[in-house]
């Protein structure tokens, strides 16, 4: 089984992309589960046409209940919820579920595992899926603007103090100007590659307005073509290196060279 | 900074017995059930009552605030206490916890002291020394009393560093020199016409204990002869009532012992500046044979040949260590001094009783 975390910068666009990921992996036939481990609980609400499904921690707290859900081409989708913001601690609420659904969960013969883990890895908690060898595999989405690669950067340091192999970074393009160059330049600064790059498009909004992914709501646009590619890239993947960050002064240094 | 790896006390417990001394109805812990569990059943004997939230794996995760405020008010109601201490608890404040929020929303009948501390936020005594603001910003003691206690403290802590149970970095416990040849020592020197000084320098409760040592030697003195000088920390004009309480009830029987008047070096919770007063006295009194007994570590200028009579095995391996081997362990009465109001028999004080009755010296 694949067993992938996403992470990024906080509204980067991590959710989007995880859930057309395991949307274009169903659609191709794998076995394929969507755990969103935002205490918001709002990442799979594409994979569930709008529903917002009872947490896992939630469900837990209060004694039993469905913890799983299928969504679009039977993904299974989790959202390990958690506490309202500025209350109890998030982190463990990660650690707890992650440990559970693994034990619990997940089998042998499943293909595909996306954990969609939220902003910057703020306290151990959020480095579970790593830590525990629940994901064996990290992808970071970025963009090419200064913020998100530093958040992207500070990610990598995580990464090289755990011993975790990146896969790659994704560009989820803002628009910016040689974004592609940027952040495929960073990516080779800090010891891995760019996998793929999603354009920016307007369809996402208007299929999450309609609570599906692109894959799903917009299935013969060229941005679903994009997600499946991005998918292809992926599965296909077998260049993994433990990352080495840069100095943060650095990429201003590189961003000013792309120019 | 040294590591220290024996367990010793921690700011939890030290938040418990500071309560216990405010004379506190109810100490409800925020935390696991058994956080806590050994000190809770102590001082369940000394008469407070000891409860817990509970706290489950859910309530790390989504905050236990309301589960406190429910039980704070079950408790006010079922038991209807004046005075309630609510421990902080490593799981609670490391989870950020707002005790203080937590009693508000209660709004309970008692007077209610939250002490946000937990087992990794410092010495022992700064669990001690948060409950003591607590209790003063809430009126319960003076500013006064809380500063007096704060620097008590705080030597204490500073003289643990420097000469008792955090003064190296592993200490295994001995069990000391035997009650016998520590007693036949004391009773030859009286048998000879010597005198004996008995040095009390104990920290609360454990002087009910400790202060058996006093009344065995007077017990010796009055039989095989010799002179004896007491010097004790047992002002009954200091500290909290609950402290007053002790060194009463302690001068009480030891004045039934034969003990007349020992000479007062300060109150029960002074033994950090009270053991200096200590080393006056002993100096002053030229005697033939010194016992400290309590923290005689508290006690500057101590010699080699000293009886130094501790509760704690971990201490006595520290004495004799550094060539105290005349040190010797008083570890029984320490269960039983949290409970009592009258000096116990400890098992120094009745081997040096027996060695007189039977003549073993």
């Amino acid at each position: 089984m694949r067993q992938m975390a996403i992470y990024g910068k906080g509204g980067i666009g991590k959710s989007t992309v995880s859930a057309n990921l395991a949307a274009s992996f169903a659609e191709s036939g794998l076995r394929t589960w969507y755990i969103g481990c935002d205490p918001k609980s709002d990442g799979s609400m594409t994979l569930l046409h709008g529903r917002k499904i009872p947490t896992f921690l939630e469900q837990m707290k209060d004694g039993g209940g469905e913890v799983v859900f299928q969504g679009f081409k039977g993904v299974n989708c989790v959202e390990t919820g958690g506490p309202l913001a500025g209350v109890g601690c998030a982190g463990r609420g990660i650690i707890v579920a992650v440990q559970k659904l693994a034990k619990d969960h997940f089998r042998e013969e499943d293909d595909a595992l996306i954990y969609d883990v939220p902003g910057d890895v703020v306290c151990g908690g959020f480095a579970a899926p790593l830590r525990e060898r629940y994901a064996n595999e990290v992808y970071i989405v970025t963009s090419g603007e200064y913020l998100a690669l530093y958040a992207a950067n500070n990610i990598a340091r995580g990464l090289a103090n755990l011993g975790v192999a990146l896969g790659g970074l994704i560009c989820n393009s803002r628009e910016v100007e040689n974004e592609r160059e940027a952040v495929s330049e960073f990516a080779r600064r800090i010891g891995s590659q760019l996998i793929g790059f999603v354009p920016r498009s307007a369809v996402v909004r208007e299929c999450e307005n309609r609570g599906m992914t692109v894959v799903e709501g917009a299935p013969d646009d060229p941005q679903a073509e994009a997600y499946r590619r991005l998918g292809r890239f992926i599965l296909e993947n077998r260049s993994m290196a433990v990352p080495s960050p840069m100095d943060p002064e650095d990429i201003r240094a590189l961003l000013r060279e792309m120019r | 900074m040294r590591d220290v790896l024996h367990p010793r006390p921690n700011p939890i417990i030290a938040a418990m017995y500071t309560l216990r001394d405010l004379d506190a109805d109810v100490i409800l812990m925020h935390g696991p059930a058994g956080c806590g569990f050994m000190a809770a059943r102590r001082l369940e004997e000394a008469g407070v009552r000891v409860m817990t939230t509970g706290m489950q794996e859910s309530d790390l995760i989504f905050g236990a605030e309301e589960k406190l405020v429910r039980i704070l008010k079950n408790v006010d109601d079922r038991f209807r206490p004046g005075l309630i201490g609510v421990v902080g608890t490593c799981a609670s404040m490391i989870i950020g916890e707002n005790l203080d929020g937590a009693v508000k929303k209660a709004g309970v009948k008692a007077t209610v002291l939250p002490v946000d501390v937990h087992g990794c936020s410092g010495p022992n005594t700064s669990g001690a020394i948060r409950t003591l603001e607590v209790a003063a910003e809430k009126e319960v003691i003076s500013f006064e009393e809380r500063d007096r206690q704060k620097s008590m403290l705080t030597r204490a802590t500073a003289i643990e560093r420097e000469r008792g149970l955090t003064s190296r970095e592993y200490l295994e416990p001995h069990p000391g020199a035997t009650k016998l040849s520590v007693g036949r020592e004391i009773v030859n020197v009286l048998r000879r016409g010597g005198k004996v000084a008995v040095a009390l320098n104990a920290k609360k409760e454990t002087a009910y204990g400790f202060a058996d040592t006093m009344r065995a030697v007077q017990y010796a003195r009055d039989r095989v002869g010799g002179e004896t000088v007491h010097i004790g920390n047992l002002d009954p004009g200091v500290g909290l009532p609950r402290i007053r309480r002790y060194a009463s009830n302690i001068l009480r029987d030891l004045g039934e012992a034969g003990v007349a008047a020992p000479a007062l070096t300060g109150g029960l919770d002074e033994y950090p500046v009270a053991g200096e007063k200590a080393a006056v006295a002993l100096a002053e009194c030229n005697a033939d044979l010194r016992v400290v007994a309590g923290l005689p570590h508290a006690v500057p200028g101590l010699r080699k040949e000293d009886v130094l009579v501790t509760d704690q095995p971990r201490e006595l391996r520290n004495y004799i260590d550094q060539g105290y081997l005349l040190s010797v362990g008083e570890v029984n009465t320490h269960a039983e001094v949290m409970s009592t109001d009258r000096v116990l028999f400890s098992e120094l004080g009745n081997t040096i009783r027996e060695i007189v009755d039977r003549g073993y010296a």
